[in-house]
């Protein structure tokens, strides 16, 4: 195997980051288990699931880390080789700039630039098609739900939608 | 361009302005404009769920907007309230079905709300008909049998509830310790449960409300006791807490609230709108089937008891020796 | 002779122009919102108790049954087409199903899944009017510790679930129960891992989990790769099913209608297990084992008709008992309360027209069905054409629409895109999002019925080795744990070792 991708005990490794999250995300579910307590045997407490969930998740995150460093595992890098990381960051940046406007625009007006942005920033359609399909879609599954399904969607300050 | 135009396009955008204020504004007058969503706090089937269903679906044709009902179901049907507490807006679109345990839990144990702050009392409807049953197959044939095999065998007997804190489980540790005898509570989340548990001898016992009735009149569940004031005119045979030496009655007694902040006028629409349903011979016949009957009181005096219930209910938890620490 | 008699007064009830139309309508519905993720049969049927108000009791208990068995067909489409699972119990129809559209196989799995849920759907109706009684004692013969027994059952079939790595697998499936139990406790109603965020005390939605991890995740997976988007569209070469088809699914059908129905006898859970263990299945008797996670028909055959033989097993103790063992059953039951009736053990022999009717209507019903979506087939195979630069934004538009309509809540949304992103750094690292979803979904029973059966058994552990149903459940997991682990676990781990080298 090459050198390059696949690493052992190096930070680089990717299988050994993953590990280690799921080591820390253990140690939090086993200390929240006890803060709300165990309870007995006869009688357990909210927690004692939690506790024993968590001592579980350690040890195959041990697992994990220890096949990481044994065997090794590819590089955080090579993930991400040959693939164009930019566009899902586009995406996510995307949705997490939809997800603030959609309370105070209301669903119509958040989601038809939404639409725009995502047909036109990844890879582009033509504005002739790209427009129509961004106003058009949003608006009929509004009117469908909206109007027939009786759902309400959220309408934001201008109360559109 | 020429000023004139600046100043229509600017008095054009502050009319626009104006007009989606007034928009949002005018929510009281218009009140419902969109469905309801009623949260009951108990699994869809059980006794409460389908007379809350039959109660919202009179209500809604009064509002004139559907009201939908959402089963949150857990911690003695006190999770859906909490959850409204907290989450829900005080616009009238989200209102609860209140047990008595959103007032008794806090007494008991650390909990996420404050039944004096957190909510907006609507109107209280009605109380159930509670009684203990047991499997056709079992040992048990009257509750006499139940406390003499409970003196043998301390805390062997078990019983279904509910939930930990619903009245069903306060009663029967009260007439536990009357009769001094130990029982283990199984903590369910509802009727459709606790009938399961009880039918397929998992538990001993269920205490619950009356969503047993079907299996009791097919002969599949034995009907021990009824926790009301006088015998159920649908089981004359089957005695009272107090004819079995037990001076207590028990009814659990609910109502509607919303969270904390509500409109008074859509307060009054609401009340208005479930007043009508709890008077609607229809609801009346389907709480029948329940042996429920209508307990109407109005958002006024519906506050007032929630004080009196919570000083009653606070003496009893002392007792009990289940008062939190 | 009994039994034909009443088979021919319900006919004779289900054939009359009002109930027939009522059934259309109700099967209609129950497509529309079976195909929409999010927007399930509850929503649809609240909605709609109050109209069938006006009507008989057997015209709107109809209409209702209709949605509800017709929501059923409809939920797969969108985990085949485009990775979105619509509920539970078509995630697993992901795996495989969504391979084989890839690999422009649409139309034979969107065609198996229809002639697999009418043929279990059929069946599930023949055992209900048959054996219905008699088997009402499942459902109660499942107790805390049976039901505890079954959940770990459940979690040992997500062994089967992935190509991968063993631990990385069993993590995820702690992570899936952990999440589970975000929210009040429901037996002591004290907030667990809230942090103070009143959104959580209500415990995550199991639909924006889902709908993130898998629906997302794939449109942000696909975007990356410039290449293989245009796979879909490549070649679409049949519409339905052929005769390898047939042949490779005959088996999986019958096994997972059977499947299906008896776990659909049991409250809760019973339609989420049935479509795992059914997976697990046929992956197990398989063959060719490593076809599955590729495109294996079997892995979309087998857990659709599970799935659908579930729904009709559900109706038993419903109309026995009187105890619904889901939601959509409590809605129904609600419903002929509503009407005056009073399902439980009496219910059959008071109104025999009305079982007998709502039966025979739910077996025209699954004909409707069948004829209405086999067009629709070529339908939703044409949507596929469309370029993927202008599919996926309809499909993002699609996941955020069901999240929202699921709960009507905007915080809902945000978990979705959160789950989103998880989920895509999860598929980039290798971690699989179908064992966090099955133990997110059976995390909580198992948790609430370990407790509860602690509490009986006074503490005592070997209650779940001493009584047998929950003895049986036990074993079998055992076997399933530890029989592939010996030979196969190896090859499994040389085969991963040499895919990342390569």
């Amino acid at each position: 195997m090459n050198d390059q991708t696949n690493v052992k005990f190096r930070l680089n490794n990717s299988e050994l980051w993953g590990g280690l999250i799921g080591l820390g995300l253990g140690g939090f579910v086993i200390w929240s288990g006890l803060k709300l307590k165990l309870g007995t045997i006869n009688d357990p407490g909210s927690g004692y699931v939690l506790f024993y969930t968590g001592i579980l998740m350690c040890v195959f995150a041990g697992s994990i880390i220890v096949s990481a460093i044994t065997e090794g595992g590819p590089t955080l890098a090579s993930r991400w080789e040959n693939a164009r990381w930019s566009k899902p960051l586009l995406i996510i940046a995307c949705l997490t700039a939809f997800s603030f406007a959609l309370e105070p625009l209301g669903f119509l007006l958040s989601s038809i630039p939404l639409m725009l942005l995502l047909l036109r920033l990844i890879d582009p359609v033509r504005w002739p098609l790209a427009i129509p399909i961004a106003v058009l879609v949003p608006l009929g599954m509004w009117w469908v739900l909206n109007r027939l399904l009786l759902i309400q969607l959220p309408s934001g300050l201008f109360g559109i939608g | 361009m020429s000023r004139y135009r600046l100043k229509t396009i600017a008095s054009a955008a502050i009319y626009a302005v104006v007009a989606a204020l007034l928009a949002t504004a005018a929510g009281a007058q218009d009140y419902p404009s969109k469905p309801i969503t009623l949260i009951v706090p108990w699994p869809a089937g059980g006794s409460t769920d389908i007379s809350m269903r039959a109660i919202a679906d009179s209500a809604s044709k009064v509002l004139g907007q559907p009201i939908v009902i959402d089963n949150k179901a857990g911690g003695g049907g006190t999770v859906g309230p909490a959850t409204m507490a907290a989450a829900a807006k005080p616009d009238g679109y989200t209102i609860a079905q209140l047990p008595i345990t959103v007032f008794r839990l806090p007494l008991m144990q650390e909990v996420s709300w404050d039944p004096a702050k957190d909510f907006t009392y609507i109107i209280h409807l009605t109380g159930y008909t509670f009684g203990v049953t047991t499997s056709a197959e079992s040992q048990f044939k009257s509750w006499k049998d139940v406390v003499e095999f409970a003196k043998a065998n301390p805390g062997k007997v078990t019983y279904a509830t509910p939930g930990t804190g619903t009245s069903l489980h306060i009663g029967m540790e009260q007439i536990a310790a009357m009769s001094g005898i130990k029982l283990t509570q199984v903590p369910f989340k509802g009727g459709a449960e606790t009938n399961a548990a009880v039918l397929g001898q998992h538990t001993m016992l269920q205490a619950d409300s009356t969503g047993w009735r079907p299996l009791v009149d097919a002969g599949k569940l034995r009907l021990l006791m009824v926790w009301t004031g006088a015998r159920s005119p649908n089981y004359p045979d089957v005695p009272t807490l107090k004819e079995l030496g037990y001076p207590m009655v028990y009814d659990s007694p609910f109502g509607i609230a919303g969270p904390k902040g509500m409109d008074p006028k859509i307060v009054a629409k609401l009340h208005d709108a479930f007043k009508k349903a709890v008077e609607d011979p229809a609801v009346i016949a389907t709480l029948a089937k329940y042996d429920m009957v209508p307990n109407y009181k109005n958002t006024e005096d519906y506050k007032k008891f929630v004080v009196e219930v919570t000083e009653s209910e606070r003496k009893i938890i002392d007792t009990l020796g289940l008062a939190k620490k | 002779m009994d039994t034909l008699a009443n088979v021919a007064h319900g006919f004779g009830v289900a054939l009359t122009g009002i109930n027939l139309l009522y059934c259309f309508i109700g099967v209609f519905i129950g497509t529309l919102v079976g195909v929409l993720p999010g927007i399930g049969p509850i929503s649809a049927m609240s909605l709609l108790l109050p109209v069938t108000l006006s009507g008989t009791p057997e015209s709107g208990i109809i209409m209702m049954a209709g949605i509800y068995y017709g929501s059923m067909y409809g939920g797969s489409t969108t985990s085949i087409l485009v990775n979105i699972p619509g509920e539970a119990a078509s995630v697993v129809t992901c795996i495989d199903g969504h391979q084989m559209a890839k690999q422009g196989r649409a139309g034979p799995a969107l065609g198996i899944s229809a002639f697999g849920s009418f043929i279990a759907g059929t069946f599930a109706l023949v055992a209900l009017m048959l054996v219905a009684p008699r088997l009402a004692g499942i459902a109660i013969a499942f107790g805390p510790a049976e039901y505890f027994s079954l959940m770990v059952l459940g979690l040992v079939v997500l062994t089967f679930l992935t190509q991968g790595s063993m631990p990385k697998a069993l993590l995820m499936a702690c992570i899936g129960v952990v999440l589970g139990l975000i929210g009040l406790d429901s037996i002591t109603a004290q907030p667990r891992l809230t942090f103070g965020r009143m959104e959580l005390i209500d415990g995550i939605g199991l639909v924006p989990v889902v709908m993130g991890l898998f629906g997302v995740a794939e449109v942000l997976l696909n975007t990356e790769q410039a290449i293989k988007r245009d796979i879909i569209n490549a070649k679409i070469t049949q519409l339905l099913p052929n005769k390898a088809d047939w042949q490779a699914s005959a088996g999986p059908v019958a096994r997972g209608t059977l499947l299906g129905f008896l776990l659909g006898i049991l409250p809760g859970g019973g339609a989420v297990v049935a479509s795992f263990a059914s997976y697990a299945l046929e992956k197990r008797l398989s063959k060719t084992p490593e076809r599955f996670g590729h495109g294996a028909i079997e892995g979309v055959a087998g857990p659709e008709s599970a799935n659908n033989a579930a729904a009709g097993g559900a109706f038993i103790p419903l109309m026995t008992l009187g105890i619904p063992p889901n939601v959509v059953m409590a809605l129904l039951l609600g419903a002929f309360v509503i009407h005056g009736l009073q399902p439980g053990p009496l219910l059959i022999a008071q109104n025999p027209g009305l079982f007998w009717g709502i039966v025979a209507s739910m077996y025209i019903g699954n004909v409707m069905l069948l004829i209405l979506n086999l067009p629709m087939i070529g339908m939703w195979v044409q949507l596929l054409k469309l370029p993927y630069s202008i599919l996926f934004p309809l499909i993002i538009l699609f996941t955020i629409l069901g999240v929202y309509c699921s709960s009507n809540n905007v915080f809902d949304v945000y978990v979705m895109i959160a789950f989103g992103i998880i989920g895509y750094f999860m598929r980039k690292l290798g971690y699989e999002p179908a064992p966090l979803v099955l133990a997110f979904v059976l995390g909580p029973m198992l948790e609430n019925n370990l407790r509860k059966s602690l509490i009986l058994s006074q503490g005592d552990l070997w209650t779940f080795v001493q009584r047998p149903i929950s003895a049986a459940c036990l074993a079998l997991a055992l076997v399933l744990l530890i029989a592939p682990l010996l030979p196969t676990l190896r090859k499994k781990r040389e085969l991963v070792a040499l895919d990342e080298g390569a």
